[in-house]
Protein backbone atom coordinates (compact mmCIF):
# COMPACT_ATOMS: atom_id res chain seq x y z
CA UNK A 1 0.00 0.00 0.00
CA UNK A 2 2.70 2.31 0.99
CA UNK A 3 4.70 1.70 -1.91
CA UNK A 4 1.83 1.84 -4.19
CA UNK A 5 1.25 5.70 -2.70
CA UNK A 6 4.23 6.73 -2.96
CA UNK A 7 4.66 5.36 -6.62
CA UNK A 8 1.66 6.90 -7.38
CA UNK A 9 2.59 10.34 -6.03
CA UNK A 10 5.93 10.05 -8.34
CA UNK A 11 4.02 9.01 -11.41
CA UNK A 12 0.79 11.36 -11.25
CA UNK A 13 2.76 14.72 -11.52
CA UNK A 14 4.74 13.67 -14.36
CA UNK A 15 1.83 12.01 -16.40
CA UNK A 16 -0.43 15.34 -16.08
CA UNK A 17 2.71 17.26 -17.31
CA UNK A 18 2.84 15.04 -20.50
CA UNK A 19 -0.89 15.16 -20.88
CA UNK A 20 -0.68 19.05 -21.09
CA UNK A 21 2.17 19.14 -23.10
CA UNK A 22 0.63 16.78 -25.30
CA UNK A 23 -2.75 18.95 -25.08
CA UNK A 24 -0.54 21.95 -25.36
CA UNK A 25 1.17 20.62 -28.98
CA UNK A 26 -2.72 19.68 -30.38
CA UNK A 27 -3.76 23.33 -29.91
CA UNK A 28 -0.48 23.98 -31.72
CA UNK A 29 -1.15 21.92 -34.44
CA UNK A 30 -4.14 23.74 -34.41
CA UNK A 31 -3.29 27.26 -34.06
CA UNK A 32 -0.35 26.56 -36.98
CA UNK A 33 -3.32 25.01 -39.66
CA UNK A 34 -4.96 28.60 -38.67
CA UNK A 35 -1.77 30.69 -39.55
CA UNK A 36 -0.19 28.29 -42.58
CA UNK A 37 -2.73 26.04 -43.90
CA UNK A 38 -1.45 24.86 -47.05
CA UNK A 39 1.41 22.72 -45.13
CA UNK A 40 -0.89 21.39 -42.83
CA UNK A 41 -3.32 20.27 -45.81
CA UNK A 42 -0.11 18.62 -47.54
CA UNK A 43 0.15 16.30 -44.59
CA UNK A 44 -2.88 15.86 -44.04
CA UNK A 45 -3.06 14.63 -47.87
CA UNK A 46 -0.61 13.00 -47.24
CA UNK A 47 -1.64 10.99 -44.47
CA UNK A 48 -4.68 10.45 -46.21
CA UNK A 49 -2.68 9.08 -49.38
CA UNK A 50 -1.09 6.94 -46.97
CA UNK A 51 -3.79 5.74 -44.82
CA UNK A 52 -6.99 4.97 -46.98
CA UNK A 53 -5.40 3.10 -49.86
CA UNK A 54 -4.45 0.42 -46.88
CA UNK A 55 -8.66 -0.04 -46.30
CA UNK A 56 -9.24 -0.13 -50.24
CA UNK A 57 -9.28 -3.52 -50.53
CA UNK A 58 -12.17 -3.82 -47.49
CA UNK A 59 -13.85 -0.94 -48.83
CA UNK A 60 -15.04 -2.20 -51.81
CA UNK A 61 -16.33 -5.50 -50.78
CA UNK A 62 -18.29 -4.24 -47.99
CA UNK A 63 -20.15 -0.57 -50.00
CA UNK A 64 -21.30 -3.42 -52.57
CA UNK A 65 -22.73 -5.54 -50.06
CA UNK A 66 -24.34 -2.17 -48.36
CA UNK A 67 -25.05 -0.91 -52.23
CA UNK A 68 -26.83 -4.86 -52.47
CA UNK A 69 -28.77 -4.85 -50.02
CA UNK A 70 -30.46 -1.07 -50.81
CA UNK A 71 -30.89 -2.37 -54.33
CA UNK A 72 -32.91 -5.65 -52.80
CA UNK A 73 -35.30 -3.05 -50.81
CA UNK A 74 -35.77 -1.23 -54.55
CA UNK A 75 -36.63 -4.49 -56.25
CA UNK A 76 -39.96 -5.13 -54.29
CA UNK A 77 -41.28 -2.02 -55.85
CA UNK A 78 -40.04 -3.74 -59.37
CA UNK A 79 -43.63 -3.46 -61.20
CA UNK A 80 -44.23 -0.37 -60.74
CA UNK A 81 -40.68 1.00 -61.36
CA UNK A 82 -40.53 -0.92 -64.49
CA UNK A 83 -44.08 0.94 -66.18
CA UNK A 84 -42.33 4.23 -64.92
CA UNK A 85 -39.34 3.09 -67.09
CA UNK A 86 -41.34 2.02 -70.20
CA UNK A 87 -43.32 5.69 -70.13
CA UNK A 88 -39.99 7.07 -69.92
CA UNK A 89 -38.78 5.41 -72.49
CA UNK A 90 -41.26 6.15 -74.64
CA UNK A 91 -40.56 9.81 -73.91
CA UNK A 92 -36.90 9.13 -74.72
CA UNK A 93 -37.10 8.14 -77.84
CA UNK A 94 -38.75 11.21 -79.21
CA UNK A 95 -36.34 13.00 -77.69
CA UNK A 96 -33.36 10.72 -79.28
CA UNK A 97 -35.06 10.95 -82.60
CA UNK A 98 -34.67 15.23 -81.65
CA UNK A 99 -31.28 15.19 -80.15
CA UNK A 100 -29.95 13.16 -83.48
CA UNK A 101 -31.16 15.95 -85.76
CA UNK A 102 -29.66 18.05 -83.82
CA UNK A 103 -26.62 16.83 -83.77
CA UNK A 104 -26.26 16.51 -87.13
CA UNK A 105 -26.97 19.56 -88.09
CA UNK A 106 -24.43 20.85 -85.56
CA UNK A 107 -21.77 19.26 -86.98
CA UNK A 108 -22.79 20.95 -90.07
CA UNK A 109 -22.97 24.20 -88.76
CA UNK A 110 -19.52 23.53 -86.77
CA UNK A 111 -18.11 22.29 -89.98
CA UNK A 112 -19.21 25.22 -92.28
CA UNK A 113 -17.94 27.39 -89.45
CA UNK A 114 -14.75 25.39 -89.36
CA UNK A 115 -14.86 25.47 -85.53
CA UNK A 116 -12.78 23.30 -83.54
CA UNK A 117 -13.51 22.42 -80.40
CA UNK A 118 -10.82 23.25 -77.40
CA UNK A 119 -8.83 19.37 -77.53
CA UNK A 120 -7.16 20.15 -74.16
CA UNK A 121 -10.33 20.03 -72.90
CA UNK A 122 -9.83 15.98 -71.86
CA UNK A 123 -10.18 14.32 -68.23
CA UNK A 124 -8.91 11.31 -66.18
CA UNK A 125 -11.46 9.27 -64.84
CA UNK A 126 -11.24 8.39 -60.90
CA UNK A 127 -13.48 5.78 -58.52
CA UNK A 128 -14.69 7.59 -55.57
CA UNK A 129 -12.54 5.77 -52.37
CA UNK A 130 -14.26 7.17 -49.47
CA UNK A 131 -16.73 9.84 -48.45
CA UNK A 132 -15.90 12.47 -45.90
CA UNK A 133 -17.04 10.48 -43.00
CA UNK A 134 -18.78 13.06 -41.46
CA UNK A 135 -22.50 14.87 -42.09
CA UNK A 136 -21.02 18.07 -41.90
CA UNK A 137 -18.42 18.17 -44.83
CA UNK A 138 -19.41 17.03 -48.27
CA UNK A 139 -16.55 15.56 -50.23
CA UNK A 140 -15.18 12.47 -51.48
CA UNK A 141 -11.78 10.76 -52.39
CA UNK A 142 -10.82 9.92 -55.56
CA UNK A 143 -8.14 7.25 -56.44
CA UNK A 144 -6.40 9.49 -58.53
CA UNK A 145 -3.64 12.18 -57.31
CA UNK A 146 -0.33 13.46 -58.38
CA UNK A 147 0.80 10.39 -60.20
CA UNK A 148 -1.89 10.62 -62.29
CA UNK A 149 -1.44 14.91 -62.94
CA UNK A 150 -3.96 15.55 -61.02
CA UNK A 151 -4.06 19.48 -59.82
CA UNK A 152 -5.51 21.04 -57.33
CA UNK A 153 -8.59 23.37 -58.64
CA UNK A 154 -9.86 20.82 -61.83
CA UNK A 155 -13.16 20.63 -62.06
CA UNK A 156 -15.19 17.04 -61.20
CA UNK A 157 -17.96 16.23 -63.29
CA UNK A 158 -19.92 12.38 -63.17
CA UNK A 159 -21.39 11.57 -66.51
CA UNK A 160 -23.60 14.63 -66.90
CA UNK A 161 -23.36 17.83 -64.53
CA UNK A 162 -20.10 19.54 -62.15
CA UNK A 163 -20.08 17.74 -58.70
CA UNK A 164 -17.21 19.84 -57.73
CA UNK A 165 -13.51 20.85 -57.84
CA UNK A 166 -10.29 18.77 -56.18
CA UNK A 167 -8.88 20.82 -53.07
CA UNK A 168 -6.29 18.63 -52.07
CA UNK A 169 -3.97 16.36 -53.91
CA UNK A 170 -1.90 13.57 -52.47
CA UNK A 171 0.69 11.21 -54.43
CA UNK A 172 -2.27 8.79 -54.86
CA UNK A 173 -5.40 9.89 -53.88
CA UNK A 174 -7.16 13.56 -54.11
CA UNK A 175 -10.13 14.87 -52.41
CA UNK A 176 -13.43 16.53 -54.52
CA UNK A 177 -14.79 19.47 -53.09
CA UNK A 178 -18.69 18.49 -53.39
CA UNK A 179 -21.13 21.40 -54.29
CA UNK A 180 -23.28 21.05 -51.85
CA UNK A 181 -20.17 21.52 -49.34
CA UNK A 182 -20.39 24.86 -46.71
CA UNK A 183 -16.91 25.95 -48.46
CA UNK A 184 -17.94 25.71 -52.12
CA UNK A 185 -18.46 28.53 -54.03
CA UNK A 186 -18.93 28.26 -57.76
CA UNK A 187 -19.74 31.14 -60.03
CA UNK A 188 -22.24 30.30 -62.25
CA UNK A 189 -24.61 31.62 -65.76
CA UNK A 190 -28.40 31.17 -65.57
CA UNK A 191 -29.56 30.49 -69.07
CA UNK A 192 -31.21 31.65 -71.11
CA UNK A 193 -31.12 34.98 -69.42
CA UNK A 194 -27.47 34.94 -69.00
CA UNK A 195 -27.77 36.86 -65.46
CA UNK A 196 -24.18 36.11 -63.45
CA UNK A 197 -24.74 34.33 -59.93
CA UNK A 198 -22.98 32.53 -57.47
CA UNK A 199 -23.71 28.81 -56.54
CA UNK A 200 -23.23 28.96 -52.46
CA UNK A 201 -23.35 25.46 -51.21
CA UNK A 202 -24.78 25.06 -47.63
CA UNK A 203 -24.84 20.98 -46.61
CA UNK A 204 -28.22 20.41 -48.58
CA UNK A 205 -28.44 18.76 -51.43
CA UNK A 206 -30.01 22.35 -53.53
CA UNK A 207 -27.23 24.64 -53.23
CA UNK A 208 -29.19 28.04 -53.24
CA UNK A 209 -27.83 30.82 -55.95
CA UNK A 210 -26.42 34.25 -54.38
CA UNK A 211 -25.26 37.33 -56.03
CA UNK A 212 -28.28 37.27 -58.10
CA UNK A 213 -28.33 40.88 -59.74
CA UNK A 214 -32.14 40.48 -61.10
CA UNK A 215 -34.19 37.87 -59.42
CA UNK A 216 -36.99 38.23 -61.72
CA UNK A 217 -35.33 37.04 -64.96
CA UNK A 218 -34.97 33.94 -63.87
CA UNK A 219 -37.36 31.07 -63.25
CA UNK A 220 -37.48 27.61 -62.11
CA UNK A 221 -36.52 25.11 -64.98
CA UNK A 222 -33.56 27.58 -66.24
CA UNK A 223 -30.45 26.03 -67.16
CA UNK A 224 -27.40 26.42 -64.77
CA UNK A 225 -23.98 26.28 -66.43
CA UNK A 226 -20.23 27.64 -65.35
CA UNK A 227 -20.11 30.84 -66.46
CA UNK A 228 -15.73 30.62 -65.99
CA UNK A 229 -15.26 33.58 -64.11
CA UNK A 230 -12.64 34.60 -62.59
CA UNK A 231 -10.51 31.31 -64.08
CA UNK A 232 -11.79 29.05 -61.46
CA UNK A 233 -13.59 26.32 -64.23
CA UNK A 234 -13.98 26.43 -67.71
CA UNK A 235 -17.02 28.24 -68.90
CA UNK A 236 -20.40 26.27 -69.89
CA UNK A 237 -20.14 23.28 -67.87
CA UNK A 238 -23.70 21.71 -66.92
CA UNK A 239 -24.39 22.05 -63.32
CA UNK A 240 -28.35 21.73 -63.04
CA UNK A 241 -31.62 23.66 -63.14
CA UNK A 242 -32.89 26.37 -60.99
CA UNK A 243 -36.01 25.19 -58.85
CA UNK A 244 -37.80 27.23 -56.02
CA UNK A 245 -36.98 25.35 -52.88
CA UNK A 246 -39.59 25.28 -49.89
CA UNK A 247 -37.97 28.66 -48.37
CA UNK A 248 -39.13 30.44 -51.61
CA UNK A 249 -34.79 30.79 -52.58
CA UNK A 250 -33.91 30.25 -55.92
CA UNK A 251 -32.34 26.60 -55.72
CA UNK A 252 -29.70 24.73 -57.96
CA UNK A 253 -31.48 20.93 -58.74
CA UNK A 254 -27.98 19.58 -59.60
CA UNK A 255 -27.83 17.35 -62.59
CA UNK A 256 -24.75 15.14 -60.76
CA UNK A 257 -26.33 12.18 -59.20
CA UNK A 258 -25.18 12.70 -55.60
CA UNK A 259 -27.04 9.59 -54.77
CA UNK A 260 -24.72 7.19 -56.48
CA UNK A 261 -21.19 9.12 -56.90
CA UNK A 262 -18.88 6.10 -58.20
CA UNK A 263 -16.68 7.25 -61.16
CA UNK A 264 -15.92 10.81 -61.22
CA UNK A 265 -14.12 12.48 -64.62
CA UNK A 266 -11.08 14.99 -63.34
CA UNK A 267 -11.40 17.33 -66.23
CA UNK A 268 -7.89 19.04 -67.52
CA UNK A 269 -9.03 22.72 -67.04
CA UNK A 270 -5.66 24.83 -68.87
CA UNK A 271 -6.02 27.93 -67.32
CA UNK A 272 -6.74 31.06 -68.93
CA UNK A 273 -4.30 33.24 -71.25
CA UNK A 274 -3.95 36.56 -69.02
CA UNK A 275 -3.29 39.47 -70.50
CA UNK A 276 -0.93 41.94 -68.46
CA UNK A 277 -0.54 44.78 -70.58
CA UNK A 278 -3.18 46.05 -72.64
CA UNK A 279 -0.84 47.13 -75.00
CA UNK A 280 0.48 43.72 -75.68
CA UNK A 281 -2.39 42.89 -78.00
CA UNK A 282 -1.80 45.86 -80.53
CA UNK A 283 1.98 46.27 -80.81
CA UNK A 284 4.81 43.49 -80.53
CA UNK A 285 7.26 43.32 -77.45
CA UNK A 286 10.34 44.99 -79.22
CA UNK A 287 7.99 48.07 -79.64
CA UNK A 288 6.52 49.83 -82.69
CA UNK A 289 7.73 48.25 -85.98
CA UNK A 290 7.55 50.39 -88.41
CA UNK A 291 6.59 48.72 -91.68
CA UNK A 292 9.65 49.38 -94.20
CA UNK A 293 9.72 48.01 -97.77
CA UNK A 294 12.00 45.51 -97.59
CA UNK A 295 11.51 44.09 -93.97
CA UNK A 296 7.82 43.81 -94.25
CA UNK A 297 7.82 40.25 -94.88
CA UNK A 298 9.44 39.87 -91.01
CA UNK A 299 7.15 42.43 -89.62
CA UNK A 300 4.62 39.95 -90.33
CA UNK A 301 6.16 37.19 -89.68
CA UNK A 302 6.58 38.70 -86.03
CA UNK A 303 2.73 39.45 -85.76
CA UNK A 304 1.75 36.37 -87.03
CA UNK A 305 3.82 34.40 -84.36
CA UNK A 306 2.43 37.08 -81.65
CA UNK A 307 -1.27 36.22 -83.27
CA UNK B 1 0.53 3.44 -15.05
CA UNK B 2 4.10 2.50 -13.78
CA UNK B 3 4.50 -0.86 -13.95
CA UNK B 4 3.78 -3.28 -16.53
CA UNK B 5 0.95 -3.71 -17.64
CA UNK B 6 -0.62 -7.18 -17.69
CA UNK B 7 -1.51 -9.26 -20.92
CA UNK B 8 -5.24 -8.89 -20.07
CA UNK B 9 -5.00 -5.03 -20.23
CA UNK B 10 -3.26 -5.22 -23.20
CA UNK B 11 -5.64 -7.23 -24.95
CA UNK B 12 -8.44 -4.79 -23.76
CA UNK B 13 -6.34 -2.10 -25.19
CA UNK B 14 -5.64 -3.62 -28.89
CA UNK B 15 -10.09 -4.37 -28.30
CA UNK B 16 -10.68 -0.98 -27.86
CA UNK B 17 -8.19 0.06 -30.90
CA UNK B 18 -9.47 -2.24 -33.17
CA UNK B 19 -12.74 -1.30 -32.38
CA UNK B 20 -11.87 2.71 -33.15
CA UNK B 21 -10.88 1.94 -36.21
CA UNK B 22 -13.47 -0.33 -37.31
CA UNK B 23 -15.87 2.75 -36.09
CA UNK B 24 -13.28 4.65 -38.59
CA UNK B 25 -14.06 2.79 -41.62
CA UNK B 26 -17.24 2.19 -41.38
CA UNK B 27 -17.80 6.29 -41.34
CA UNK B 28 -15.60 6.56 -44.32
CA UNK B 29 -17.56 4.52 -46.63
CA UNK B 30 -18.80 6.23 -49.61
CA UNK B 31 -22.03 5.45 -48.89
CA UNK B 32 -23.71 8.79 -47.75
CA UNK B 33 -22.73 11.62 -50.70
CA UNK B 34 -25.84 13.28 -50.47
CA UNK B 35 -26.21 15.80 -47.59
CA UNK B 36 -28.67 14.82 -44.95
CA UNK B 37 -31.07 16.80 -42.74
CA UNK B 38 -29.76 14.69 -39.05
CA UNK B 39 -26.60 13.71 -38.14
CA UNK B 40 -25.42 10.35 -36.88
CA UNK B 41 -24.12 10.02 -33.11
CA UNK B 42 -20.63 9.88 -32.75
CA UNK B 43 -19.89 6.37 -31.83
CA UNK B 44 -16.25 6.91 -31.50
CA UNK B 45 -17.04 9.83 -28.93
CA UNK B 46 -19.24 7.61 -27.09
CA UNK B 47 -17.13 4.54 -26.55
CA UNK B 48 -14.23 6.52 -25.29
CA UNK B 49 -16.17 8.21 -22.75
CA UNK B 50 -17.74 4.91 -21.58
CA UNK B 51 -14.01 2.95 -22.00
CA UNK B 52 -12.51 5.18 -19.47
CA UNK B 53 -15.42 6.20 -17.09
CA UNK B 54 -15.74 2.56 -16.64
CA UNK B 55 -12.07 1.63 -17.37
CA UNK B 56 -9.48 3.93 -18.00
CA UNK B 57 -6.90 1.40 -17.63
CA UNK B 58 -7.96 -0.06 -20.94
CA UNK B 59 -7.54 3.54 -22.56
CA UNK B 60 -4.08 5.19 -22.12
CA UNK B 61 -3.77 8.55 -23.45
CA UNK B 62 -1.62 8.19 -26.23
CA UNK B 63 -3.94 5.79 -27.95
CA UNK B 64 -6.67 8.34 -27.98
CA UNK B 65 -4.60 11.16 -29.14
CA UNK B 66 -3.85 8.99 -31.96
CA UNK B 67 -7.41 7.98 -33.41
CA UNK B 68 -8.35 11.39 -32.64
CA UNK B 69 -5.75 13.09 -34.73
CA UNK B 70 -6.49 10.79 -36.83
CA UNK B 71 -10.30 11.33 -37.44
CA UNK B 72 -9.26 15.02 -37.28
CA UNK B 73 -7.33 14.55 -40.53
CA UNK B 74 -9.70 11.97 -42.23
CA UNK B 75 -12.75 13.49 -41.34
CA UNK B 76 -11.43 17.13 -42.81
CA UNK B 77 -11.70 18.95 -39.26
CA UNK B 78 -9.55 21.49 -37.77
CA UNK B 79 -6.38 19.14 -37.08
CA UNK B 80 -6.15 19.43 -33.98
CA UNK B 81 -8.66 21.38 -31.59
CA UNK B 82 -11.69 19.00 -31.22
CA UNK B 83 -8.52 16.14 -30.41
CA UNK B 84 -7.17 18.75 -27.31
CA UNK B 85 -10.66 18.99 -26.56
CA UNK B 86 -11.72 15.70 -26.47
CA UNK B 87 -8.23 14.66 -24.37
CA UNK B 88 -9.46 17.11 -21.54
CA UNK B 89 -12.74 15.75 -21.09
CA UNK B 90 -11.25 12.11 -20.92
CA UNK B 91 -8.48 13.47 -18.35
CA UNK B 92 -11.44 15.09 -16.17
CA UNK B 93 -13.12 11.96 -16.44
CA UNK B 94 -10.29 9.62 -15.80
CA UNK B 95 -9.34 11.57 -12.45
CA UNK B 96 -13.05 11.05 -11.48
CA UNK B 97 -13.24 7.58 -12.51
CA UNK B 98 -13.25 6.17 -8.93
CA UNK B 99 -15.77 8.71 -7.89
CA UNK B 100 -17.98 8.13 -10.90
CA UNK B 101 -17.69 4.06 -10.22
CA UNK B 102 -20.00 4.81 -6.78
CA UNK B 103 -22.90 7.07 -8.79
CA UNK B 104 -26.53 5.74 -10.33
CA UNK B 105 -25.92 5.30 -13.90
CA UNK B 106 -28.36 8.55 -14.80
CA UNK B 107 -25.79 10.67 -12.72
CA UNK B 108 -22.89 9.09 -15.04
CA UNK B 109 -24.98 10.02 -17.69
CA UNK B 110 -25.52 13.13 -16.59
CA UNK B 111 -22.24 14.10 -16.03
CA UNK B 112 -20.70 12.63 -19.52
CA UNK B 113 -23.98 14.36 -20.94
CA UNK B 114 -22.13 18.21 -19.65
CA UNK B 115 -18.64 16.71 -20.58
CA UNK B 116 -19.86 16.40 -24.36
CA UNK B 117 -21.77 19.88 -24.30
CA UNK B 118 -19.30 21.89 -22.97
CA UNK B 119 -16.02 20.53 -25.72
CA UNK B 120 -18.95 20.43 -28.38
CA UNK B 121 -19.45 24.29 -27.83
CA UNK B 122 -16.24 25.30 -27.03
CA UNK B 123 -15.14 24.09 -30.35
CA UNK B 124 -17.88 25.49 -31.86
CA UNK B 125 -16.88 28.81 -30.07
CA UNK B 126 -12.89 28.57 -30.39
CA UNK B 127 -13.82 27.75 -34.23
CA UNK B 128 -15.97 30.79 -34.44
CA UNK B 129 -13.42 33.25 -32.70
CA UNK B 130 -10.38 32.06 -35.08
CA UNK B 131 -13.18 32.37 -37.83
CA UNK B 132 -13.03 28.95 -39.78
CA UNK B 133 -15.58 27.81 -41.95
CA UNK B 134 -17.86 25.46 -39.63
CA UNK B 135 -20.54 23.35 -39.82
CA UNK B 136 -24.48 24.49 -39.51
CA UNK B 137 -24.66 24.72 -35.55
CA UNK B 138 -27.98 22.94 -36.08
CA UNK B 139 -26.97 20.11 -37.64
CA UNK B 140 -23.54 20.42 -34.61
CA UNK B 141 -26.37 20.08 -31.68
CA UNK B 142 -28.62 17.02 -33.37
CA UNK B 143 -25.03 14.91 -33.57
CA UNK B 144 -24.27 15.84 -29.83
CA UNK B 145 -28.13 15.07 -28.61
CA UNK B 146 -27.69 11.73 -30.70
CA UNK B 147 -24.28 11.05 -29.03
CA UNK B 148 -25.65 12.00 -25.29
CA UNK B 149 -28.61 9.56 -26.17
CA UNK B 150 -26.52 6.76 -27.22
CA UNK B 151 -24.35 6.52 -24.43
CA UNK B 152 -26.62 4.31 -22.47
CA UNK B 153 -26.80 1.94 -25.43
CA UNK B 154 -22.64 1.89 -25.92
CA UNK B 155 -22.41 1.04 -22.11
CA UNK B 156 -24.83 -1.55 -22.24
CA UNK B 157 -22.75 -3.13 -25.22
CA UNK B 158 -19.49 -2.49 -23.95
CA UNK B 159 -20.72 -4.05 -20.80
CA UNK B 160 -21.99 -7.42 -22.19
CA UNK B 161 -19.90 -7.43 -25.49
CA UNK B 162 -16.49 -6.33 -24.52
CA UNK B 163 -16.37 -6.82 -20.75
CA UNK B 164 -15.77 -3.16 -19.66
CA UNK B 165 -17.80 -3.42 -16.28
CA UNK B 166 -16.88 -1.18 -13.57
CA UNK B 167 -14.46 -3.12 -11.42
CA UNK B 168 -15.66 -3.71 -7.55
CA UNK B 169 -14.53 -2.21 -5.15
CA UNK B 170 -11.37 -3.54 -3.64
CA UNK B 171 -10.74 -5.27 -6.59
CA UNK B 172 -6.86 -5.77 -7.30
CA UNK B 173 -5.24 -6.15 -10.01
CA UNK B 174 -2.05 -8.98 -10.60
CA UNK B 175 0.17 -6.81 -9.18
CA UNK B 176 -2.36 -6.63 -6.07
CA UNK B 177 -2.80 -2.88 -6.59
CA UNK B 178 -6.67 -1.58 -6.36
CA UNK B 179 -8.10 -0.80 -9.70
Amino acid sequence: MAREKQSEDYVGPIRRLLVGLLVLALMGTFIIWRIDSTRVERFRAAVIDRVVPSFEWAMAPVTGIVNLVGDFQSYQQLAEQNGDLRRELQQMKAWKEAALQLEQENAKLLSLNNVQIDPELTYVTGVVLTDSGSPFRQSVLLNVGARDGIIDGWPTMDGIGLVGRIAGVGQETSRVILLTDTSSRIPVTIQPSGQRAILTGDNTLNPPIEFLENADLVRPGDRVVTSGDGGVFPADLQVGKVALGNDRRLRVRLSADYGRLEFLRVLRAQPHEVIHDPGGLLVPEGGVIIPQQPEEETAVAVEASDG
Amino acid sequence: MAERPTAQIMINRAVFAGLALLLVFMQLLPLETVPGSWAAPDFLLACTLVWVSRRPDYLPVLVIALIFFLTDLLYQRPPGLWTALVLILTEVLRTRARSIRDIPLALEWGVVAIGILVITLTNHLALAIVMTQQAPLGLTLIQMVMTIAVYPVVLIVAHYAFGVTRPAPGQTNNFGHRL
